[in-house]
């Protein structure tokens, strides 16, 4: 990582910095204007958004295999998908003129009804997006019917919930109710996280997954999405 | 022993008769448990007093009542969450409970107006306005219910022969930035830009040391509930928690040590990485209330014959759990944080807003009656 003489990340480069055009270490190092001006100048000159991204992505790998490993923290998680929004952001008009890449998995995300937190789910979200899953957010204090019906219109992969409060677990439960009423229980894997749950609290709900670390939930989506491919391409 | 010489032999780390028991019960888990509604409790903080006591009558009183009886809205004025709200009966349904509405209000310029002109100052004559519904003119009022409900709080405790749990409480400076500019606006601040923050810190300790020694000695309870979220290892690496953090908690904790008063930490999230910083602190200076998400064992072996522990039984134990995991959950506690003195047994964080009558009698009970019973 690299740190200003006050041990602090730089924000703004010195002044005989030359670019070097390696993207994924730049986000790495959550060096975010660095990032800014580097997708800008590739983006404009014509190069595929798709592999810029990719670069992005490889980078935000990099920062989540770090925080795995207890190199990195929550914090610079944050920095790191900040970072990837505003390059995301940049790309996203040179992306929609390049046709549509098919997704690792589509996930629902929502804070159920009660609850106004949304701090972990738009990490959560932001992860997602950046390990090529397309994502719904539904945003905070989500109905479970609200939530079922939107499953029965994108029919995802995965439902994700986050919650930050007990008073939730009820209207976790509910939906859960709902979707295997629907009959869709089955046809997704359900993840749950927040400070509050526990593997008990995943049992209760009747979830899949339960985890505190955002990084652990996306990577258990990731293998699960892979597998689910692989079992496609082979029958 | 008493129940506040009990409370005091644990936090001078002594083994009292019993562990004693403090448990965080708030207003919206009193409502529940009283029978009242969340919206009741959150537009009468009178109301909220006499649940509370209500429900330490009921469930066989406890050691000290954890003082926070206070309506939303007051919660603004007194400085205790500088955050948008939405309140139940108001903003939500009447059996809602309130809600945090994290926003970036702060904005970096105002890290030097604090720095110039106090946080006092700042809050009062400009912030609080950006996040409140009160008026102006409703503000003195505001204080006078605090105030009363405080006094009300007191004069309860008094007549069961007891104290409040402490006499005054703050959010870390730390902390109170974070909420005001939200969690990912400060982090980038703390990382990109951190001398603005850094002279807001440095103010702000001064000021939280001379204000609430202040209210401490008024109320006369000489301990201070310090909370803090967001500082520890499950959010930023100790390069960020020995710049930001640890200078300024030494600073108010000392402080007030040598004015006789005990700072207890409110901590939430897990402090795993955290805890051996608290040697740092004199011994006895402190208590160290968990939520369940750090390790309270390890914590102990870290900080025994330091500090003292308080905690940790989990939100969603109570939850969701039975009377039988509660009993079982507690008895641990007891038998390896509590075994040798210095601990209090409680709820990790609050008690939850939906808490089984059952559970939360469980751990009464058992706080109260399990090493009693071994005798």
């Amino acid at each position: 990582m690299v740190h200003g003489k006050d041990g602090m990340l730089c924000e703004s480069a010195p002044a005989n910095w030359a670019m070097s055009e390696d993207l994924s270490s730049a986000l790495v190092a959550l060096k975010r204007a660095e990032v800014v001006e580097l997708v800008k100048l590739r983006a404009g000159r014509g190069e595929d958004p798709f592999a810029i991204l990719e670069e992005c992505r490889h980078g935000m790998g990099v920062v989540g295999e770090r925080f795995q490993a207890g190199d990195y923290f929550l914090a610079e998680l944050l920095l790191s998908a900040e970072i990837f929004k505003a390059a995301a952001a940049i790309l996203d008009p040179y992306l929609a003129k390049g046709g549509s890449r098919e997704p690792l998995g589509t996930v629902v995300l929502a804070t159920m009804q009660g609850d106004i937190h949304d701090l972990g789910k738009n990490i959560v979200a932001t992860l997602l997006r950046a390990h090529g899953f397309e994502v719904h957010d539904l945003g905070v204090d989500v109905s479970p019917y609200l939530l079922v019906e939107k499953v029965k219109q994108i029919r995802p992969d995965f439902v994700g919930i986050s919650t930050l409060l007990t008073t939730t677990f009820g209207a976790m439960k509910e939906a859960v109710q709902l979707l295997v009423q629907a009959g869709l229980r089955n046809e997704l894997t359900l993840v749950i996280g927040g400070g509050v749950t526990t593997p008990a609290v995943k049992d209760y709900v009747g979830a899949d997954f339960q985890t505190t670390d955002a990084t652990e939930g996306v990577t258990y989506c990731v293998r699960v999405a892979k597998d689910k491919r692989t079992r496609k391409a082979t029958l | 022993m008493t129940s506040e010489e009990r409370v005091c032999a644990a936090i001078r780390l002594e083994k009292p008769d019993r562990v004693p028991v403090v448990p965080t019960l708030l207003p919206e888990p009193a409502a529940r448990l009283a029978g009242l509604s969340q919206a009741q409790v959150a537009a009468n903080s009178q109301l909220a007093v006499e649940a509370i006591f209500k429900v330490f009558d009921e469930y066989g009183a406890w050691d000290n009542p954890y003082l926070g009886a206070y309506a939303p809205i007051e919660l603004q004025a007194i400085r205790h969450y500088p955050m948008k709200m939405r309140i139940p009966g108001k903003d939500l349904a009447d059996d809602s409970t309130f809600q945090l509405d994290e926003q970036e209000i702060l904005k970096p310029e105002d890290y030097d107006t604090i720095a110039e002109i106090g946080i006092d100052k700042f809050y009062y004559e400009d912030y609080l306005w950006r996040i409140t519904d009160l008026r102006r003119d409703e503000l003195p009022g505001t204080f006078e219910r605090v105030v009363g409900a405080v006094m009300s709080f007191a004069n309860e405790c008094a007549l069961r022969g007891t104290r409040m749990f402490f006499g005054a409480d703050s959010l870390h400076p730390f902390f109170a930035l974070s909420l005001m500019r939200s969690m990912v606006p400060f982090t980038q601040d703390l990382y990109y830009n951190p001398a603005p923050v850094e002279r807001a810190l440095k103010r702000m300790t001064a000021d939280l040391i001379s204000s609430q020694i202040r209210t401490v000695k008024q109320t006369g309870v000489k301990r201070l509930l310090l909370v803090e979220e967001r500082a520890s290892g499950f959010f930023y690496p100790p390069a960020v928690f020995e710049r930001f953090w640890l200078p300024y908690t030494r600073q108010i904790v000392e402080a007030l040590w040598s004015e006789g008063i005990v700072t207890i930490f409110h901590l939430d999230q897990c402090w795993d990485k955290n805890i051996p910083y608290f040697t740092q602190l004199p011994r006895g200076s402190a208590v160290v209330e968990l939520d369940s998400t750090t390790n309270i064992f390890a914590a102990k072996d870290a900080l025994r014959g330091h500090l003292c522990l308080h905690g940790d039984v989990p939100a969603a134990l109570l939850s969701i759990g039975t009377p039988e995991d509660v009993a079982s959950y507690c008895k641990r506690l007891i038998d390896k944080v509590g075994r040798d003195g210095g601990f209090i047994l409680g709820s990790g964080c609050s008690v939850p807003a939906d808490v089984k009558r059952e559970n939360f009698r469980s751990m009464i009970e058992t706080g109260k009656g399990y090493e009693l019973s071994r005798k």
